[in-house]
């Protein structure tokens, strides 16, 4: 019978990953329980892994996430894979540092447990749960805690790792709340997504506490936004719109070859057609007229010149481009400040030097 | 002259909204020139000075165009001259294609007739054009040259073979801003010879046009 289960654990693990893929975290984590039960110890680390993989609505609560935490170290226990028992466990302790056993484990089982206790980082950190706050107004409480009085950094951290915020420099005398208003750095709300907020030891705690293992407090959030009506800002002005700063000179070359061209044809057209004849003095004044009018058609292009009256023109129209985006941009920033921002915590998780 | 006035104001009037709705445009207006004609008959050389009035208007699309262009007046000989003072008539014909946007080649009759007392003389010529435009102020000023010559021609009765060639070049100013309105300065030479004959006729041209010359 045993076996059998095995083998069909075996199969899932294998031949149906996609399927896997497909079922809740609970599954997962009720698969991978099952398995241990059955010494099906790679089908299990694997599908455990996977549900604790999982963040965002998806994932684990806490509750769980420490079952499988449990399940997961006893089961690299078994397989001999010592320190990645031990980074399960130091994950177990900072999910919940009052986890107690429950269940009966085999002794190596709890003697990694005791370990991670004694040699896990001695911070916690802890949310409420799904909170819908007003940026800027409201705000955003995680409970730090510590038994040791580190001095640690909080920050809000982007999916890229970008800092989007500082939250909290200082020392963890037994717990603090530390608040988040919702905003980024520079005042506005950043835009939906997956952030984490991040508890690290300074600089100066690293060096007091000897150059141990160096960690990372996690807690993953996701940021999600009701739609918010906001005006479209308007598109910068297209070069049609600004008018030439300098005189064209092409253009000005252009109006006066045809004036020149046309002015000296017209003067010389007796000597082509009639050569023999005695022309009037009219060509010269029709001739002069039109060499006269592609000058003054040159001259009108202020070539080369400076046109202050555009340069003016055009400095009014992006100022007042800048200042209808300014505007629409204050107004928008305004409407998503007063929009409520629900942010969704999930199980925090602790990165060490020695995390597998 | 009166008819021809006339006939060009029912074609302001009525030839825009139907010409206009073909994609084609059209140009009418009024010409006035002064006319110098040198003439040379046999060894006896003459000039004449005189005004000559007339009209002209233009069929005009993309590619083609049609030109009529009409004058009539009175010109007198030089003080002192023996020579007896004419009535002139002019007309001309052309068709023309625009070869590219700024050189348009025509081909089409040109005729003046001299009246003097009781005899006249007529000369019918078949030309062939090219003219030339060029923008100084787009949609405001623009300058144009053109040039002919004789294909050929006749003249008078009896009737003898006659050739020639000319020339006119001008500017054409915009009367008011965006105004359908037209001015022309124009200067023309025509030269024409046949056996024993010689007219070199010169002009200065003020034209008023409505419509956008092309």
């Amino acid at each position: 019978m045993n076996r059998l289960l095995a083998a069909g654990l075996t199969a899932s693990v294998l031949l149906v990953p996609v399927a896997v893929r497909a079922q809740s975290t609970n599954a997962l984590l009720d698969q991978g329980v099952r398995a241990y039960a059955v010494r099906e110890y790679d089908g299990g680390a694997w599908l455990l892994r996977r549900a604790l993989s999982v963040e965002g609505p998806g994932a684990l609560s806490p509750v769980d996430a420490a079952r499988a935490l449990l399940y997961l170290t006893a089961i690299e226990v078994a397989r001999n894979q010592r320190d990645s028992a031990l980074s399960a466990a130091r994950r177990l302790v900072v999910l919940d540092p009052r986890f107690k056993l429950e269940e009966s484990f085999p002794p190596g089982v709890v003697a990694v447990l005791q370990e991670a206790r004694r040699t896990a980082p001695s911070v916690s950190i802890r949310a409420s749960g799904d909170t819908a706050i007003r940026p800027g107004t409201d705000a955003f409480i995680v409970r730090l805690g510590a038994s040791t009085s580190p001095e640690v950094t909080a920050t809000v951290t982007g999916a890229d790792g970008r800092v989007v915020r500082n939250l909290f420099t200082g020392t963890i005398r037994d717990s603090i709340n530390v608040r988040w208003d919702g905003l980024d750095a520079s005042g506005n709300p950043p835009p939906a997504g997956r952030y984490s907020i991040l508890v690290t030891p300074t600089a100066r705690e690293r060096r007091n506490s000897g150059g141990g293992t160096p960690w990372t407090l996690r807690l993953p959030i996701e940021l999600a936004r009701p739609t918010v009506d906001t005006t479209p800002l308007p598109p910068e002005p297209p070069d049609s719109l600004f008018r030439p700063e300098r005189g064209d000179s092409k253009g000005a070359i252009h109006a006066l070859v045809p004036g020149i061209v046309a002015g000296a044809a017209i003067v010389l057209l007796p000597k082509v057609v009639a050569s023999g004849e005695h022309a009037s003095g009219a060509r010269l004044i029709v001739g002069g007229t039109v060499t006269i009018a592609g000058i003054a058609a040159f001259l009108s292009h202020h070539p080369g010149q400076r046109l202050p009256g555009n340069t003016q023109y055009n400095r009014n129209l992006r100022e007042t481009w800048k200042r209808n985006v300014a505007e629409i941009s204050r107004r928008n920033a305004d409407r998503l400040r007063q929009s409520r921002m629900i942010i969704r915590p999930g199980a925090p998780s602790l990165v060490t030097g020695d995390t597998p | 002259m009166k008819r021809l006035l006339g006939a060009a104001m029912v074609c302001a009037v009525l030839l825009p909204a139907s010409v206009r709705a073909q994609g084609v445009q059209f140009t009418v207006g009024g010409v006035a020139a002064q006319e110098i004609v040198q003439s040379h008959v046999d060894q006896v050389n003459d000039r004449f000075t005189g005004l000559v009035l007339g009209g002209e208007g233009a069929l005009m699309s993309d590619r083609f165009v049609v030109r009529l262009r009409y004058s009539e007046g009175h010109i007198n000989p030089k003080a002192g001259s023996s020579a007896e003072a004419r009535d002139v008539v002019e007309g001309e014909a052309a068709f023309g294609f625009h070869a590219t946007p700024w050189l348009t080649l025509w081909a089409g009759p040109s005729a003046r007739a001299y009246t003097m007392g009781t005899t006249d003389q007529r000369w019918l010529i078949w030309t062939g054009r090219a003219a030339a435009r060029g923008t100084l102020l787009p949609g405001r000023m623009q300058t144009f040259v053109e040039v002919w010559g004789a294909v050929s021609g006749n003249v008078g009765s009896p009737s003898l073979k006659a050739g020639g060639r000319g020339a006119n070049g001008g500017l054409e100013l915009r009367i008011g801003q965006e105004s359908p309105f037209w001015g022309r300065l124009g200067y023309r030479i025509e030269s024409t010879h046949a056996e024993g004959l010689r007219e070199t006729v010169e002009s200065v041209t003020l034209s008023f046009i409505y419509g956008f010359p092309q």
